[in-house]
């Protein structure tokens, strides 16, 4: 005798007696002619699976009559409905919110008798351990280019303002000497503790570069063009695929024209009507200005347009360029962007904004017309690169440090800095001194920011605290901590 | 006979009996305890008489006791200081300091179960042995209180003074929790390396970092020695507070006369506490498990 067996779970009955029963079947109700009315599966797959047949155990009001045996506990469900009462940020608010920059504070005292940082007093080794305002213009340019940073305190005072410290002084002489000497430029990479002042020093140099009416281009963080949050794409007839981010190109643009008014006064040298390359046609005598406005207003035509301007700024007789990017260990590995074909993650070198800074910095795109490449490490946010620290290492002069055999090292990262076209230089920041960090707690006291007395035990103690003059850490011992 | 002795010990000492006074010269034992003991029995000149009903003589009258061994020892201070309770004696204050072996060492010592009252006993005699002038001092009084003296004698060590050495460095071992820290101390200018590192990189907490220089910014000395700190164990609060004790430690040796404004800011004594251990039965060391019905 064979059983009927049950679709699902091939089970068979095993009662005969049961198999002779069958359910008269109502209207309108498909009985599935092989269900069982045993089976060992649960029965609950049955009916959730056997379509129509669910509905065979709709419970009628008569089924929940509590049986004996059945646990009578009931406790209702409280409906939450909608509790919801409140009005929900528009889209975008909050991070809006979180990204806010503020420069200024009316309720923070004004500093009387604080000058302002001019283009001539950079050089001034008198003005060193001095804070030193930001004139108003060049705030506007460094906040087109996104120089400040949202952990750090400007909100704090009336108006932005720096301290003129050892390294700045440095690197303003340094800039003189490239003014006078065209050939000459500077690619260093900026380390130091979290805290001590590298995105500053950023700030610093792009505040002295627009004073001196460089160009800059800045990438404020390199976080952001990794993490694939905006479209990209391959560019046509490149091997190995390079890949191009036209929103963040277009939006470079857009800074770079924002932050230098002197690109109004560049017209565009080139006779672009040869370029074939260009999908849009340019006005003649176009001013870069405009060039870098036109490629921000289309993303498509972003990456050649920035192409065309980079070789305009290079030409003869234009002034020397500055390019910054902070956060550079984000570059030196693979981003969160996919390759199609392949599904793995693209490095970051095979973009072209990551590439046209890590050619500069390398020094294989060099610069004719002088000019700086500053690259600025993290320490708060910070990827563990350890190509880029053992590069980093090495040129700072750190012998000991060797290629650890257990790890993996890229290839790419180590070519950035040695490549044969001269060292990259490291330059570690640390804490100021003592003279610089009284300097900075005048100013602090005279913002209102901090109560106490400064006096040299005030100054040597938390010089102390803070790691020897780290500026970040002094600035949490004094201003942000309230006992 | 005028005695020093105290009134307790010179009865004991003392003879009572005029048999034991006679008994007296003749007392000599194999384990040369003089004037416990009987004679050993020379057999040879002078033989018993019956054989079959000799009998041997316990060398020590102690044999029928519990603590033969204790109590000779007890009996032969006891006529030791009968022999020279006359010699001149010091002052208690001026006894030198001896660290007499504990009832359990001495119990270890003559493997019997000497009782506390009873030691007690034979330190009072030693004590009083250890009263006798050091100049007129018997060999044999000295060999026997050897036997009595702890091994290692606690009072003899003596605790190296803390210098500054020959690089200007002071130093000072602190230790809190299960932090142990050893800090250097020079004169400087106030930087501070703790591990290598500077001391924002260790101590992430600024409390943490001023509990850590405390004993030198209480004093307000904070910009006047560098410190250069190693430490292990424990977590960031007791790795901290272990700097604060030895850096204080090691600014005493500089400036001794700090020490009450270092004792009034807390960096002199030790904070005993530690982690209280788990109980059976407890989930911590007494957090209960929570009550249930069934």
């Amino acid at each position: 005798m064979s059983f009927q067996t049950c679709w699902r779970c091939v089970s068979r009955a095993s009662d005969p007696a049961l198999l002779a029963y069958r359910p008269a079947q109502q209207s309108g109700i498909v009985f599935p002619a092989s269900k069982v009315l045993f089976s060992t599966s649960a029965s609950s797959l049955h009916d959730r699976g056997a379509g129509g047949a669910g509905r065979a155990r709709k419970s009628t009001v008569k089924d929940d009559v509590p049986t004996r045996g059945r646990s009578r506990n009931f406790i209702a469900k409280k409906k939450t409905g909608n509790l919801d009462r409140g009005k929900r940020p528009a889209v975008g608010e909050r991070k809006a919110l979180r990204k806010r920059i503020v420069v200024s504070n009316t309720n923070a005292l004004e500093v009387y008798g604080m000058q302002d940082i001019t283009a001539t007093s950079i050089v001034d080794e008198s003005l060193r351990g001095q804070v030193l305002g930001i004139p108003g213009p060049v705030v506007d340019q460094l906040r087109a280019v996104e120089a400040f940073k949202v952990p750090q305190s400007w909100a704090l005072f009336r108006r932005p303002a720096m301290l003129i410290r050892r390294e700045t002084v440095d690197f303003g002489k340094e800039m003189e000497q490239i003014e006078q000497d065209k050939n000459r430029s500077i690619r260093r990479v900026l380390v130091g503790d979290r805290g001590s002042g590298k995105s500053l020093m950023l700030l610093q140099a792009m505040t002295m570069a627009f004073l001196k009416k460089w160009v800059v281009i800045n990438i404020p963080n390199a976080q952001d063009i990794i993490l694939a949050q905006s479209e990209y794409g391959p560019l046509p007839s490149t091997n190995p695929p390079l890949y191009t981010q036209p929103t963040n190109t277009a939006a470079l643009l857009s800074a770079i024209s924002r932050a230098n008014p002197i690109l109004s006064d560049l017209p565009l040298s080139q006779n672009t009507s040869s370029q074939t390359t260009l999908p849009v046609p340019l006005p003649p005598n176009i001013s870069l200005s405009r060039l870098a406005l036109l490629g921000a207003s289309d993303p498509e035509n972003a990456y050649p347009i920035f192409q065309l301007l980079l070789s305009e700024l290079k030409t003869p007789g234009r002034p020397p360029l500055m390019l910054c990017l902070d956060g550079l260990a984000h570059i030196m590995g693979d981003t969160k962007y996919i390759a199609p074909p392949t599904y793995k993650p693209i490095h970051a070198h095979s973009f072209t904004i990551p590439k046209f800074f890590l050619d500069h910095l390398s020094g294989s795109s060099p610069l004719p017309n002088g000019g700086v490449v500053l690259a600025a490490t993290s320490n708060s946010n910070n990827p563990v690169v350890p190509s880029l620290n053992l590069a980093l290492a090495q040129l700072e002069g750190k012998e000991e440090v060797r290629r650890d055999p257990f790890r993996k090292y890229d290839e790419r990262v180590l070519g950035v800095f040695n490549n044969g076209r001269g060292p990259v230089e490291v330059q570690r920041i640390g804490g100021v001194g003592k003279e610089e960090a009284r300097a900075l707690m005048e100013y602090w006291a005279k913002s209102g920011v901090c109560r106490q007395r400064v006096d040299e035990g005030f100054v040597g103690e938390k010089w102390s605290l803070s790691g020897g003059g780290v500026v970040g850490e002094l600035e949490r011992a004094v201003v942000r901590m309230r006992f | 006979m005028a005695t020093k002795l105290p009134f307790r010990l010179a009865y004991r000492s003392s003879i009572h009996c005029p048999r034991c006074l006679n008994r007296r010269p003749l007392h000599s034992t194999a384990s040369k305890q003089a004037g416990i003991a009987a004679p050993p029995i020379d057999l040879n000149n002078l033989p018993p008489p019956n054989a079959s009903n000799a009998r041997i003589i316990p060398a020590s009258p102690s044999y029928f006791t519990g603590l033969p061994d204790s109590t000779d020892k007890y009996l032969s201070l006891i006529s030791l200081l009968r022999r020279y309770q006359t010699l001149p004696t010091v002052p208690p204050a001026q006894a030198p300091r001896v660290a007499w072996r504990t009832l359990i060492q001495y119990r270890l010592l003559v493997g019997e179960p000497v009782r506390a009252s009873k030691y007690h006993k034979i330190i009072e005699v030693l004590q009083r042995l250890n009263r006798i002038h050091p100049s007129v001092l018997p060999a044999e009084v000295s060999t026997a209180m050897e036997t009595y003296k702890r091994e290692v004698d606690p009072y003899a060590v003596q605790k190296r003074p803390a210098i500054i050495d020959e690089d200007g460095r002071a130093f000072g071992v602190g230790r809190r929790k299960s932090s142990s820290a050893k800090v250097y101390l020079v004169q400087g200018e106030g930087e501070v390396l703790v591990n290598g590192k500077a001391i924002n990189n260790v101590f992430g907490r600024i409390h943490d970092r001023e509990s850590a220089l405390w004993a030198l910014k209480a004093t307000g000395r904070l910009d006047k020695y560098n410190v250069w700190a190693l430490v292990s164990g424990g977590g960031v609060t007791g790795q901290a507070e272990a700097i604060t004790l030895g850096a204080a430690k090691a600014l005493m040796v500089f400036e001794p006369a700090l020490k009450p404004a270092l004792r009034r800011a807390g960096c002199v004594t030790r904070d005993p506490r530690r982690v209280e251990r788990k109980k059976p039965g407890h989930v911590k060391a007494r957090k209960m498990p929570t009550w249930t019905k069934r």
